[in-house]
């Protein structure tokens, strides 16, 4: 029994060095979805022969994750769902000053020195179509009592994209909209893809600022599905990709950039329902030139983020 | 009486405390050292103690402890009510198809959680399947404590049935029957005798319950939160991914989540310390169990609404998701497709490696919690040995620790830049996470089993020449083995769908069963998830199955 258990322990600890040994060529942090990564590494490792090693969770989980390993990190690249962690992460300096030969066409504000947009949602109304309601058209079409108790939000605490939306509202008209809401019976129903579930069987009737993409991918596998998006306007979450300084594989990181900016990567992107962050490639769902934006102050909105949220968890209840 | 000074409780003591270091105590230690100082993930020892008065201000705090507590204890009165009269009945009497129901009660426990709580609120929401199938549905019930408490306690009430089942049916009739003779009523008997005979089993089963269900995240954020209903896991799990990252605050507010635990570990040791349970004392026992008589219609119909309940309910829910074209086309003949399960079986999105890794992690995890659980829980019970009450602590630790803080703990831990090698983004540190947070299980069952074994057997084994290593080889593990057997395959079962450490831990480009189906989830293809969902379940059941029918057949497992 001994020497079995010390045949075991040598096994294991040799696998562990052979784990270390093995190391990937770049190392990639990325929010989803899943399969937009799988296509990019695979279309990258076939181009340049780098390999790529993917660690994919939601943003929040992916900055948990680089949080816990700051003191020996190992990440090369990270693409995040929240423009915040761009500017957040280049104020630490924690980024690499890169500027992709590709990004030419990726329009200004989806840029800086140190970040890029790998492509960009947009948050608008999940209609279930065969719910049973009008079709809404306007944010404030469901505080209508015909979508009594029918409508679910995103938790704005667990999504960027959310926060954004709920704060440049609350903006405008000091929260009425989401009081309104309120009293018709909506409710916030954890993250994104909790939130749309409940529309999908029609337990409600639409989300109040879903993900888009999650919701055109499901409209294009069959599901009675729709996304309006309102003429007042909304918010556009581009999701940012960058270096980090401590990459000791900065060269390999930064063709990661190129390819995920050149026609093939943006048409991956394009594939997963997502507008592409270069303006020339076409996609087969409206673009940000089709859509009206809200105007804010995104430094201004998340220097308030607390008092929001804070106001938001009064209305809606909570402990 | 304790056995004192019999060889080879070393080599087991040592064993335990190698593996209890390793496993529990360097995660813990770190998250500690995470609460104390708060930028340790930078290697720094800077600021001590600053967070805690932050953390500990915090005005939600107290409602979230409250809710914790509450919570806890609604399930472990729930899970006790479903599953203790049913327990009692299934040792004492004759139930027709016994084993069919043991099956059908243990498939609760292979379902995970999020599952389950999913297929729940698609049964019950409006226009779910109930309201499909029935016309009505009962929406106001599920999002709320009531809900949450009984959604839990039918995931947890197993642990209570096979509990209670196995220490009842050990501590047999006899002991009744004595009490019987001298003029007890039957209804006397039990309470007075059989029941608290039955305590270690018992309290045990009730301690993991309440550990498990303060430590759950998945059904209080997917029910609770709607309810209005915070407790400390989801308020931890806020902490660790909501940016900025409050490491620190988390580390806190875990800490006093295992104290929570240790309370409840210490009050049933201080319960069963009152008295002795030994009822294993090589005497041959009576196995013959009574015929239900009069009680036979009740007892089947209770065993048959809760295992519909417990089991029917989350399966069947789960496998009409799974077969659905569309979740909006609803259960309709025309909406029936196998597009899920050929994607699973044709490995889309990686999900045959996901099965295989989950599976092999399983296996590893049983077999390491299996061997330093009958070793910590032999040192505990059946030796003297100095700081056996720590082993004990430790083996407990984990228990309430939420599987984020222990992957956050094995980070901290294992990724320090000065480690010449470290499991780190290796599959081994999903090993570590999963033994780490599955340990209780073997020991506590291990445990109850050493305490009713009278220290009589392994003292006459030794008389007779036998070593300390045989005399525990041969007398005390085939003993303790059934115990260990079933807690072994809880591990197998618990550690395959383990979800809330894998998704912030597991290394780069590795999946996991549980990590396929939130990938799924996060993206909406909520039907491939559950068909993923649905094929684990059947392969965790029907694996352990397998493999007890075969030792059965081959006598080392006596029923």
């Amino acid at each position: 029994m001994l020497k079995s258990l010390k045949s075991i322990t040598f096994g294991v600890f040799a696998a562990a060095l052979m784990a270390g040994v093995a190391h990937a060529d770049i190392t990639v942090y990325t929010a989803g979805p899943q399969s937009l990564i799988d296509k990019l590494s695979a279309g990258f490792t076939k181009e340049t022969g780098i390999k790529v090693n993917v660690f994919q969770a939601t943003t929040g989980k992916v900055m948990a994750r680089i949080e816990a390993e700051a003191s020996n990190p190992v990440v090369d690249v990270l693409v995040s769902a929240s423009w915040d962690t761009a500017t957040d992460f280049a104020k630490r300096g924690w980024l690499v000053s890169y500027t992709s030969p590709n990004a030419a066409k990726v329009p200004d504000f989806l840029k800086t020195e140190t970040a890029v947009a790998q492509g960009i949602s947009a948050l608008g109304i999940a209609w279930n179509t065969k719910s049973g309601t009008p079709k809404p058209a306007e944010w404030a079409d469901l505080t209508k009592p015909e979508y009594k108790d029918l409508v679910n939000i995103p938790d704005p605490a667990q999504s960027g994209s959310s926060f954004e939306l709920t704060a440049a509202l609350a903006g405008q008209d000091n929260f009425k909209v989401f009081n309104d809401l309120k009293a018709n019976g909506a409710i916030i129903a954890g993250a994104n893809a909790e939130a749309l579930n409940p529309v999908l069987q029609g337990a409600k009737a639409a989300v109040f600022g879903a993900v888009d993409y999650i919701t055109l991918n499901s409209k294009a596998k069959g599901e009675n599905i729709d996304v309006i998006f309102p003429a007042s306007g909304t918010v556009i979450a581009p999701r940012p990709a960058m270096i980090l300084n401590w990459s000791k594989n900065q060269d390999e990181a930064k063709k990661f950039i190129d390819y995920m900016l050149s026609d093939e990567g943006q048409k991956a992107v394009a594939g997963e329902m997502l507008m592409p962050a270069r303006t020339d490639i076409p996609a087969n769902r409206p673009l940000i030139s089709d859509l009206k934006l809200l105007k804010y102050d995104t430094a201004a909105v998340y220097g308030k983020r607390k008092e929001t949220l804070a106001e938001i968890t009064k209305i809606y209840g909570g402990k | 009486m304790k056995a004192n000074g019999i060889g080879g409780a070393a080599p087991a003591a040592w064993l335990a405390i190698a593996g209890l270091t390793v496993v529990v105590a360097v995660p813990f230690v770190a998250v500690v050292l995470q609460g104390i100082f708060p930028d340790l993930g930078q290697g720094s020892f800077s600021g001590p103690f600053s967070s805690f008065l932050s953390t500990l201000g915090d005005s939600a705090l107290i409602g979230m402890a409250g809710n914790t507590i509450l919570l806890g204890g609604c399930v472990v009165l729930a899970s006790a009510f479903v599953a203790v009269p049913l327990g009692v009945f299934r040792a004492l009497y004759r139930i027709p198809f016994a084993p069919v129901w043991d099956v059908l009660l243990l498939v609760p426990f292979m379902i995970p959680p999020y599952i389950a709580t999913l297929g729940w609120i698609m049964t019950l929401q409006p226009r779910g399947y109930l309201q499909q199938v029935a016309g009505f549905n009962l929406a106001p019930f599920l999002f709320s404590l009531f809900g949450m408490t009984l959604v839990m306690a039918f995931n947890t009430f197993p642990v209570v049935y096979f509990a209670v089942s196995r220490t009842v049916e050990a501590v047999g009739a006899r002991y009744a029957d004595v009490g019987r003779v001298f003029g007890a009523t039957p209804a006397r008997a039990f309470w007075r005798i059989t029941l608290p005979l039955s305590a270690p089993g018992l309290a045990a089963s009730l301690m993991l319950v309440f550990a498990a269900a303060i430590e759950e995240y998945g059904t209080p954020a997917a029910l609770g939160r709607r309810a209005g209903f915070q407790v400390l896991v989801t308020g931890i799990d806020l902490r660790i991914t909501d940016w900025p990252i409050d490491l620190p605050g988390a580390a806190i507010l875990s800490i006093l989540l295992v104290a929570m635990s240790l309370v409840t570990f210490l009050a049933q040791r201080w319960i069963l310390s009152r008295r002795s349970y030994q009822t294993v004392g090589g005497k041959p026992t009576d196995k013959d169990k009574r015929p239900l008589g009069a009680l036979k219609m009740p007892v089947m119909i209770a065993f048959a609404v809760v295992s519909f309940l417990a089991t029917g309910v989350p399966l069947l829910a789960i496998l009409a998701t799974a077969l659905s074209r569309t979740i909006s086309g609803g259960l309709a003949l025309d909406n029936i497709g196998f597009a899920n399960f050929i994607a699973v079986f044709s490995n889309s999105a990686g999900a045959l490696s996901a099965l295989v890794n989950s599976f092999s992690l399983g296996i590893g995890t049983a077999l390491i919690t299996g061997l330093i659980g009958v070793m910590a829980a032999y040192t505990v019970v059946k030796t003297k040995i100095r700081g056996r009450m720590a082993i004990d602590v430790m083996t407990i630790l984990p228990n309430a620790l939420p599987g984020i803080v222990v992957a956050v703990g094995l980070i901290l831990a294992w990724n320090m830049p000065w480690l010449p090698v470290t499991p780190y983004n290796t599959a081994l540190i999903l090993l570590l996470a999963y033994c780490c947070i599955l340990l209780p299980q073997p020991v506590r069952y291990t445990t109850a089993a050493f305490q009713q074994i009278g220290d009589n057997l392994e003292a006459a084994a030794r008389v007779f020449g036998a070593s300390g290593l045989t005399a525990f080889r041969r007398i005390l593990l085939p003993l303790v083995f059934p115990s260990l057997a079933s807690a072994m395959l809880l591990v197998f079962a618990l550690a395959s769908r383990e979800l809330v450490a894998s998704v912030v831990i597991a290394p780069v480009g590795m999946q996991t069963i549980a990590t396929f189906i939130w990938r799924q989830f996060e993206q909406g293809s909520i039907g491939l998830g559950m068909a993923m969902a649905f094929i684990a379940i059947l392969i965790t059941t029907l694996l352990p199955l397998a493999l007890l029918m075969l030792l059965r057949r081959s006598g080392l497992v006596a029923e």
